[in-house]
């Protein structure tokens, strides 16, 4: 596992393919993620383990939708891996689940 | 002479409580979790603090972006009846456009009981207000 970036609100983690973010996406944590996303995303499906996410905003959903527009232009989804109850709820209220295969919701 | 205090409010200040932030990402947590402090002091459930977590989480951010280059003031006011936060900040450049906004209404729609984004000439402002639900008789103030 490797750590990709890490600032007062996220860490992001890369394992095997699979971005891994922890803490928070917001308007400080959202580049970071961009970053590791953009670092992997020519992997099919792209993998986001959400499961230690604290918090999540609209700009760091934002960083999510973009990376689901570019998937959908190499013709694969975005897998989000063990969404926390903060990503299912800010997913619901935004009504953006369907842009996403979501796996194994936690209980975070 | 008889010294008279100013009524308080719900969470025991005399009046609201104001928070200067520089405009830049960190500080978006900054605000968050100043934002949850406060409103932990109100008789608020655990998930209406989340609420307003996430609805100050907007507020800053909009703000950021709309191209706010000095400072940025949350004000936080309560009663008994509702929980008030105000973001506003001086923005000549008054560009509310340039961001999609539309994201974050959409998140302030579900979160707050009522928002209001104003912008005027020199200034940006967004309000929400968060109503109190009454406490049943006879029941502990503290939430869960």
């Amino acid at each position: 596992m490797e750590e990709v970036g890490k600032n007062e609100s996220i860490r992001v983690l890369l394992d095997d393919g699979t971005v891994i973010a922890e803490g928070d996406i917001d308007l400080a944590g959202g580049p970071l993620l961009d970053a590791a996303i953009n670092r992997v995303e020519s992997v099919h499906p792209l993998v986001i383990d959400l499961a230690a996410v604290e918090f999540i905003d609209s700009s760091g959903l934002r960083s999510l939708l973009a990376a689901s527009r570019r998937a959908e232009s190499r013709g694969t989804r975005v897998v989000l891996r063990r969404p926390s109850s903060g990503v299912v709820r800010l997913l619901t209220i935004t009504g953006t689940t369907e842009q996403f295969d979501v796996e194994e919701a936690s209980q975070a | 002479m008889t010294a008279v205090s100013p009524p308080l409010n719900s969470i025991g200040t005399a009046g609201p409580i104001t928070l200067t932030l520089p405009p830049i990402p960190t500080m978006v947590r900054v605000g968050r979790l100043t934002a949850s402090s406060v409103a932990s002091l109100s008789d608020m459930t655990i998930d209406d603090i989340d609420d307003i977590k996430i609805a100050v989480s907007e507020m800053i951010t909009v703000l950021i972006q709309s191209g706010s280059r000095t400072t940025i003031t949350l004000r936080f006011e309560t009663s008994a009846t509702e929980f008030a936060v105000e973001a506003s900040t001086p923005s000549p450049a008054n560009d509310l456009g340039r961001n999609d906004l539309a994201l974050a209404i959409a998140v302030l729609d579900a979160v707050a009981d009522e928002h209001h984004v104003a912008s005027t000439d020199d200034r940006i402002m967004i309000r929400i207000v968060k109503r109190l639900a009454p406490i049943p008789a006879g029941s502990s103030s503290t939430r869960s």
